[in-house]
């Protein structure tokens, strides 16, 4: 079974979406992410997998400025998306952000009601012109989402009154409320049970249909059920990327066996 | 390993009886609890010492003795033209009209039917307040077409025999009295009897301005309620604001480095600077050299401001500190800029915190006294401020100020009114704090 959706999974390398050279963060005085090259590829799903303390997460906040919030962290090198560098001077981090969606480790909605969890992107953005069309947007994200059934008939209740598993859900409606072309997942299933985390995982291979999907994860399991391709941080450094199947069946650097054969982490 | 331990192991001792230790721990634990039950005890019996031994000598204040009379507003002596006109009618003083009354509290005495030895003129005249005149004037002048008829009007009684009526006053301290004499008391008994000397609510308490040392029936709050509310809307307009904005800078957007720390720190002094330097301060800023009026409700307004400032601001700091970074990060996340994540998440989250700091410094604006002595609003004022915002820069009194200055006074009636006054201020934070919780309770929500 396993073997069958690994065979599917590596007819689907598209274009790269993200490419990222020789990137460095310091945090003041450390040296986060050491010199870390990278293509990410659309409509893909990516796995960034490594020990506690790797840089994984880092280098994920990277991709949509997020760092820029924490005042003594200092970004070098280069990403672009789609050619674009998103750290030249002209790029707005907040219209980069409507770009690249972000969901937490942590289910954080608003306190506020579903519906306005989800309205919210498409409001500030502009993205609907009337109700109706706003209707419409929170109806398919939630949809997207795997959350409309539940919610449908209680969207003016408090979305902080959900269950874990669904509040994840909901992050993830609000993140692609905004029509990203980047959803970045800080693992997003660390907070879930089994049963929730079955469902985003199926959500994050559905995804991949309209997103180029990153995802940082604790768990190399999930990593092979849900990823096209894997990147294994260690130290900073990235230590190998590649095939999902290939990163776990045959990897190539020692420090990759190590790990996912459970030596070190 | 496990031998070894099995040998050294102490007997082994039954749950049912604890040890020595135990037993000793739980005393403690005891111990702990009492003493915070004690402490809890001591503030409780202050706060009922303190209110009760308010309500008991302030509650009467409201309630006040006035003599029901018809008073004959006769027009030879009110309107000699005789068209009524209030300008020509307003040459005849309070003393044309305190005959007037003098007259019908007479003819009153004599219908009753009541004979007291000894009583002369002026101690039936004595018997009405030396305001009652006025308040009688002020009323025919504003309803001119009552001149010629009779009139009831309930007038206020003397303080005196409102002290009698209030068992403030008895026939020994009367006999003593330069001011009061028994025959009067036994006229109020012989009155009171009748029906004709009544006591009633005192609207005016709450709505009249201060009176002269001699007139405490006549003293009210009207002037010291609304100085109070001016300075507090000054104060919450101001403060709020400024307060809210400089938390939100220092919170959100300053860079953390020794300039900050340092407007930190000072800020967290100012919060503690006695309350007299702010009255310093305004005198020498907002009087000496900006120039503005004495006693202005404008200026204590300012003072006031400066000194609810730190309050406001340490507590919406907490406030905005206690919201949950993941909800920045939320906001962040999906695209909003730092104004909207702050407007849109953050403030509203840190309501319930910034509005309990904003009561918590209004109230102790409200109840402020050494700064407004500074600033002049200690000052005697019998006219009311005008409609803001003119009225902000009129002469006014403050609650608290006033219960200083009745508390100063040598009459007694005047302390049994501070108590009134502090009642009155009483409720003024009671209301604003159901305010606040009111409020608070629309903004709370989990998270």
């Amino acid at each position: 079974m396993d073997d069958i959706r690994l065979v599917e999974k590596t007819v689907n390398a598209a274009g790269v979406k993200i490419a990222a050279r020789g990137v460095q963060v310091y945090y003041g005085e450390t040296h986060a992410i050491k010199d870390v090259d990278v293509d990410i590829a659309d409509r893909t799903v990516t796995a960034f997998i490594g020990p506690s303390g790797c840089g994984k997460s880092t280098f994920l906040r990277c991709l949509n400025r997020m760092n820029d919030t924490i005042p003594i962290c200092r970004v070098e090198g280069k990403i672009t998306i789609d050619g674009e560098d998103i750290y030249d001077k002209r790029v707005d981090p907040v219209q980069l952000r409507a770009k690249v969606g972000m969901v937490f480790q942590k289910p954080n909605p608003f306190p506020k009601s579903i519906y306005d969890n989800v309205a919210y992107g498409p409001k500030i953005h502009g993205l609907n012109r009337n109700k109706a069309e706003l209707d419409e947007i929170v109806e398919t994200s939630l949809r997207k989402a795997a959350l409309w059934n539940e919610a449908k008939d209680r969207l003016s209740e408090p979305g902080t009154g959900l269950s874990g598993g669904q509040q994840q859900r909901l992050c993830i409606a609000r993140a692609i409320a905004t029509s990203p072309e980047v959803l970045l997942m800080d693992e997003p299933c660390s907070a879930l049970d089994p049963i929730a985390t079955a469902q985003v995982e199926e959500l994050i291979d559905e995804l991949r249909s309209q997103f180029s999907v990153v995802i940082v994860t604790h768990s190399m399991q999930q990593a092979a059920r849900v990823s096209q391709r894997t990147a294994f941080f260690h130290l900073g450094n990235l230590v190998e990327y590649g095939e999902t199947s290939q990163i776990f069946t045959n990897p190539s650097d020692p420090r990759t066996e190590s790990y996912i054969t459970g030596r070190i982490g | 390993m496990t031998d070894a331990t099995f040998s050294g192991a102490v007997p082994r001792q039954s749950l049912y009886a604890p040890d020595e230790g135990m037993r000793r721990r739980n005393a403690a634990e005891a111990r702990f609890r009492l003493y915070g039950l004690i402490a809890v005890g001591i503030g409780l019996v202050a706060l009922v010492l303190l209110l009760s031994s308010v309500l008991l000598n302030g509650a009467s204040s409201f309630r006040q003795a006035s003599l029901l009379l018809d008073v004959p507003l006769d027009a030879a002596v009110l309107d000699k033209a005789g068209d009524r006109d209030p300008e020509k009618m307003k040459r005849v003083t309070t003393i044309g009209y305190g005959k007037l009354l003098d007259t019908a509290l007479k003819e009153m005495i004599a219908s009753k039917g009541i004979v007291i030895e000894g009583l002369t003129d002026k101690d039936v005249s004595d018997m009405i307040s030396k305001e009652a005149a006025a308040l009688v004037r002020n009323r025919v002048l504003a309803h001119p077409d009552l001149v010629g008829q009779t009139v009831s009007f309930k007038v206020l009684a003397n303080g005196r025999i409102d002290g009698y009526l209030k068992g403030r006053v008895s026939m020994e301290s009367a006999a003593r009295d330069s001011n009061v004499s028994p025959n009067q008391l036994r006229l109020a008994d012989a009155l009171r009897e009748e029906g004709v000397l009544i006591k009633a609510f005192n609207w005016l308490f709450i709505t009249a301005p201060d009176a002269s040392e001699l007139r405490p029936e006549a003293a009210g709050l009207g002037v010291a309620i609304l100085g109070s509310a001016y300075m507090m809307i000054i104060v919450l307009v101001l403060s709020l604001p400024i307060g809210v904005a400089a938390s939100v800078y220092l919170e959100e957007f300053a860079p953390k480095n020794r300039w900050t720390d340092l407007i930190e720190v000072n800020i967290s002094n100012l919060a503690a600077v006695p309350s007299i330097v702010f009255g310093i301060l305004g005198l020498a800023v907002f009087i000496n050299f900006a120039g503005l009026p004495q006693s202005a409700p404008v200026v204590g307004g300012l003072v006031l401001t400066l000194m609810t400032l730190p309050t406001i601001i340490i507590a919406t700091r907490a406030a905005l500190k206690a919201v949950p970074p993941s909800i920045r990060e939320a906001a962040l996340g999906v695209g909003a800029s730092k104004m909207q994540s702050i407007l849109h998440h953050v403030l509203p989250l840190a309501m319930p915190g910034i509005l309990t700091g904003a009561i918590i410094g209004l109230a102790q604006a409200l109840g402020e006294t050494a700064p407004l002595l500074l600033i002049g609003m200690v000052a005697f004022v019998r006219d009311y401020p005008g409609a803001p915002p003119e009225g902000f820069f009129d002469p006014a009194s403050a609650l608290p100020v006033q219960v200083y200055n009745w508390t100063q006074r040598a009459d007694p009636a005047f302390v049994e009114r501070a108590s009134g006054a502090i009642i009155v201020l009483l409720i003024f934070l009671l209301i604003m704090n159901a305010v606040a919780i009111v409020l608070r309770r629309k903004f709370e929500r989990r998270w």
